[in-house]
């Protein structure tokens, strides 16, 4: 069992998701789901409740930091961008994602 | 395959670092984290999005990434239990009251016991040390013969270093009338132990370890300051010990540490002693066992490896020196390097002691435990009104807990603080060594932590698991608390009862032989290398020269002195009760000077051999209901007729009633060993000069130890009368813990039940009755109580048989004694709250209902 991947769950994506959208530079909380909702083409929405605490684990484990910054409207908000482990992260998570969907694909195409 | 989130090991130690970092910015952190969910929910507003939903609750589930949550709920659970006790004042003053008794008490034993058994000598590699001795199937002593420890350091390989000390008897300095304690020590003794002088220097192995070295003494702080003024000039000065010259080098430190705790006045290296004693032969004596051996185990050599090697040693001695060794001797090894060699006797004295306090914590928690189920009534609204606006009964029995440890944690505190006071009333009471502290060391922190946590499971669990489970079972919770208090009081007042009886009896009863007027005189005859002809010849004058000193009425002979320093005996078992044998051998008028009566037969006639006299009790129980004259004792060929049987003495064990007495003639190979004992009509400390004299004349180089053996008898009673007064106030203070707890239960329950009693009053019942209505729960836990203490202590008492003094430990009176103390405190306790209710005004009562 312990062979299989885990199944693929929003829970699960997200910090893929937010590592991906901070790869190209520094962004707030707001601006970070804005981008996922748009890049998805308006599939995905990112729950309040689940974009914080991903982004505070993301603190914790050291993959984002987080910057004093002015916002669009003229606001004082943090932005977050990657670290450098956050970039390894983000590339060694990315590599195992595209194994694990061609591992499905493949399946799905000869099944 | 890989898992969609791997979090490289390595990581761990900083997310650690980051939690700590949050854990000490939080409230920053915090703050960032509401601006940035401030600034999403506006951004969202605009965008015409208003369901961002609770921020509080977003904010705290996002904060719970770090780990902290406990933390936060914690110190809000101790808020509230802060808040909770303050506004009931009464409540927590009495709680941390009892507590700290309670765990005081238990950690005050806890440190005496560390300071004597567990805390290392501040000394270079203290648990290195071993103290080494003799021991058999049949024989033990703690002490080995010089050769042989100069043996065993030779040849041993497993030990780095012996070192041996020899306890002589006070020697004189220059002419004080005073006598001074004195040991001799091999000359490493002090730079093993790394001791510094406080002025000049210490015995030292380069300089004093020949017994042509000049004579050296070093003196002991306290004796510097008593005898010689403070004087830092005395080193140099030559002093005499013993009418012997010898040149004062040094002065022991203040906080000199010694190993077994030995302090005397003057310190010598052992190999002067010789010149110190004249003609002694210890130094070269094989067959007498005199110095105490002490030895640092080898880098890498357990105390076992050691044993065995010695072992083997012994094998060898027993080659060269047949007469050396015992059967079956063996070295034993115990650890060394602390205040006190604890022998397995002294481990039950501590358990029983250890058991006392623990009663007294059970005695605490019971009390304690009234009281916070008197409160979870009281409190019974709150909680409802908790769990109606949603607490679960987990987070009630959680804010429970979190109460009874902020409880146990102040009433630890306080015990420890009252434990730390009583050693240092201890320490200074006694003359313990001075480098002891009355701080408590890690241990006892430990332990009193360990305390705290049992008692916080006993306080808290208890009352919360009845809040939560909402069942009605108080009464039977009240009736158990009270049950164990009555046990556990009544234990500990049978026992401090017992102990007073013994010390009463010790005072005023007739210890069966008249000590008032006794003298022994030890002129160490088997040191000086006296041959029993010798020593028969000077024994023979100093007799006959006591008999001319005016006053005396008797002298005899005997080789056990009363309240002797050497303590021979054996244990048998005669008819399934374990007795003590103490064997004696004895001069024809021993029984005459010593005051104790001849029950039948007579005593022994001049040169007689093979025959014994025995003690009363032996006597009833080796031959029940038969004449003891004419039997015989002893195995083998050579049996001793029983010629008389002597009144129950017990010249060297005072307070064991099990101890039985046997009585040899003194053979003339026994004289080097023997004693000397007088009686005199006058002042028997009005004899030393006389003896003094006498022995000058005979063999200066003699010089006896003179002691009253009314002195003796008075310290040997002084440690039981302490020992009493301990446990009294112990058992004191459990009682009056246990009336107050008692008081305020029946006061709780009347309280309760005051409208039924205004009621029961108003329709006529006699007070009397309502009263007796109101208390008849009570009455069984009383009764349960009361038999399982009195059961408890009928077995824990024959541990006490040998220091009760021949009051049996099931003595009647005590029990009784005991027993009616705990009645009357227990019945005031609960008739004056219930008293009070029945006197208050009936109808106020039914109109405020």
């Amino acid at each position: 069992m312990s062979n299989l991947p885990e199944p693929v769950s929003p829970a699960g994506a997200l910090p893929l998701l937010i590592l991906r959208v901070l790869q190209s530079g520094s962004l707030h909380g707001y601006a970070i789901a804005q981008r996922i909702h748009l890049l998805s083409s308006e599939v995905l929405a990112v729950e309040e409740g689940l974009l914080y605490p991903t982004l505070q684990k993301m603190l914790l484990k050291g993959w984002a930091e987080a910057e004093w910054g002015i916002s669009e409207t003229n606001r004082k908000v943090r932005f977050y961008h990657l670290t450098p482990k956050g970039h390894a992260q983000l590339a060694s998570e990315l590599s195992s994602f595209d194994r694990v969907t061609q591992a499905i694909q493949d399946v799905l195409r000869t099944a | 395959m890989t898992k969609w989130h791997v979090i490289p090991g390595g990581q761990y130690m900083g997310s650690f670092l980051r939690r700590i970092h949050y854990l000490l910015h939080w409230r920053r952190i915090s703050a960032e984290l509401e601006n940035d969910m401030e600034f999403h929910r506006e951004m969202a507003a605009r965008a015409g999005r208003n369901n961002f939903g609770n921020m509080l609750h977003l904010r705290e589930q996002a904060n719970e990434a770090w780990g902290w949550t406990w933390l936060d709920r914690l110190a809000q659970d101790l808020r509230y239990a802060v808040r909770i006790l303050q506004r009931a004042p009464g409540f927590t003053l009495m709680a941390v009251l009892v507590l700290a008794i309670g765990i005081g008490v238990n950690a005050a034993a806890f440190s005496l016991f560390d300071m004597v058994a567990l805390k290392p000598l501040p000394v270079p590699e203290a648990d290195r040390i071993v103290r080494l001795e003799r021991s058999s199937p049949g024989n033990y002593t703690s002490e080995m013969a010089y050769p042989s420890f100069l043996f065993y350091g030779e040849h041993a390989r497993t030990l780095s270093t012996t070192m041996a000390v020899l306890g002589v008897p006070p020697m004189q300095i220059d002419d004080d009338l005073e006598p001074s304690t004195a040991s001799f020590v091999t000359a490493n003794y002090f730079t093993e132990l790394g001791t510094r002088a406080a002025f000049g220097r210490m015995l030292d192995p380069n300089k004093d370890d020949t017994p042509n070295a000049p004579p050296v003494v070093v003196l002991s702080f306290g004796l510097w300051q008593r005898r010689f003024g403070s004087d830092p000039n005395v080193i140099g000065q030559v002093i005499r010990l013993n009418k012997k010259p010898a040149t004062v080098v040094g002065v022991a430190p203040f906080a000199l540490v010694t190993l077994g705790g030995q302090y005397p006045d003057v310190w010598m290296p052992i190999v002067q002693q010789p010149y110190f004693v004249e003609h002694s032969s210890i130094l070269k004596d094989w067959d007498n066992s005199t110095v105490h051996m002490w030895a640092r185990l080898a880098p890498g050599m357990s105390a076992k490896t050691a044993e065995e090697e010695l072992r083997a040693l012994t094998g060898e001695i027993r080659r060269q020196h047949p007469t050396a060794v015992w059967d079956g001797e063996y070295i034993q090894s115990s650890a060394g390097g602390h205040m006190q060699v604890m022998q397995p006797r002294m481990y039950q004295v501590a358990a029983m002691v250890g058991a006392l306090t623990l009663l007294i914590l059970i005695v605490c928690c019971a009390n304690l435990g009234g009281l916070m189920l008197a409160r979870a009534v009281t409190r019974q609204h709150e909680f409802e009104i908790r769990v109606a606006i949603g607490a679960g009964r987990g987070r009630i029995l959680r804010q429970l807990c979190t109460e009874s440890i902020l409880l146990a944690a102040l009433g630890a505190s306080a015990g420890l603080a009252l434990a730390c006071a009583v050693i240092r009333v201890v320490l200074a009471k006694t003359d313990a060594p001075k480098w002891l502290s009355a701080w408590p060391d890690g241990r006892v922190l430990l332990f009193t932590a360990g305390m705290t946590f049992v008692t916080t499971l006993l306080l808290g669990l208890l009352p919360g698991l009845q809040v939560v489970r909402q069942r009605q079972h108080k009464m039977l919770a009240r009736q158990m608390l009270v049950g164990a208090q009555v046990a556990a009081s009544s234990l500990l007042l049978i026992i401090a009862a017992l102990l007073l009886r013994a010390t009463e009896h010790a005072l005023f009863t007739d210890p069966g032989f008249g000590y008032e007027q006794l003298v022994s005189i030890d002129p160490q005859l088997s040191h000086h290398a006296y041959t029993a002809a010798a020593a028969r010849a000077y024994l023979d004058q100093m007799q006959s020269g006591l008999r001319g000193v005016p006053g005396v009425t008797s002298v005899s002979l005997v080789k056990m002195p009363p309240l002797g320093h050497v303590v021979s005996n054996s244990g048998v078992v005669i008819d399934g009760r374990p007795v003590t044998l103490y064997p004696n051998w004895v001069a024809p008028g021993f029984f005459a000077t010593m005051g104790i009566p001849l029950r039948m037969g007579r005593t022994f006639y001049a040169g007689e051999k093979h025959a014994v006299i025995v003690s009363e009790s032996f006597a009833q129980q080796q031959w029940p209901a038969k004449n003891p004259l004419g039997q015989f004792l002893g195995e083998g060929a050579t049996k001793d007729i029983v010629v008389g049987v002597a009144g129950d003495a017990h010249i060297n064990a005072l307070s064991d009633d099990d101890a039985a007495e046997q009585y040899w003639p003194a053979q003339t190979e026994d004289m080097p060993d023997m004693v000397v004992i007088a009686r005199s009509g006058g002042e028997p400390g009005s004899l030393a000069p006389a003896v003094k004299a006498i022995s000058e004349e005979l063999d200066p180089s003699a010089l006896p130890e003179i002691r009253q053996i009314k002195v003796l008898y008075r310290q040997n009673v002084t440690q039981i009368e302490l020992l009493a007064t301990i446990v009294s106030c112990i058992g004191l203070v459990a009682v009056s813990l246990a009336a107050v707890g008692i008081i305020g239960l029946v006061a709780f329950v009347v309280t309760q039940r005051t409208k039924e009693i205004a009621i029961r009053i108003a329709l006529g019942a006699r007070p009397g009755a309502v009263l007796v209505a109101v208390l008849r729960q009570f009455r069984w836990p009383v009764i349960v109580g009361l038999a399982a203490g009195v059961g408890f202590a009928v077995l824990a008492s024959k541990l006490l048989r040998a220091v009760l003094y021949g009051v049996s430990n099931l003595d009647p009176a005590s029990y009784a004694a005991a027993i009616a103390t705990l009645a009357v405190v227990v019945a005031f306790a609960m008739i004056l709250p219930a008293a009070r209710t029945l006197r208050m005004d009936l109808a106020r009562i039914l109109h405020y209902e």
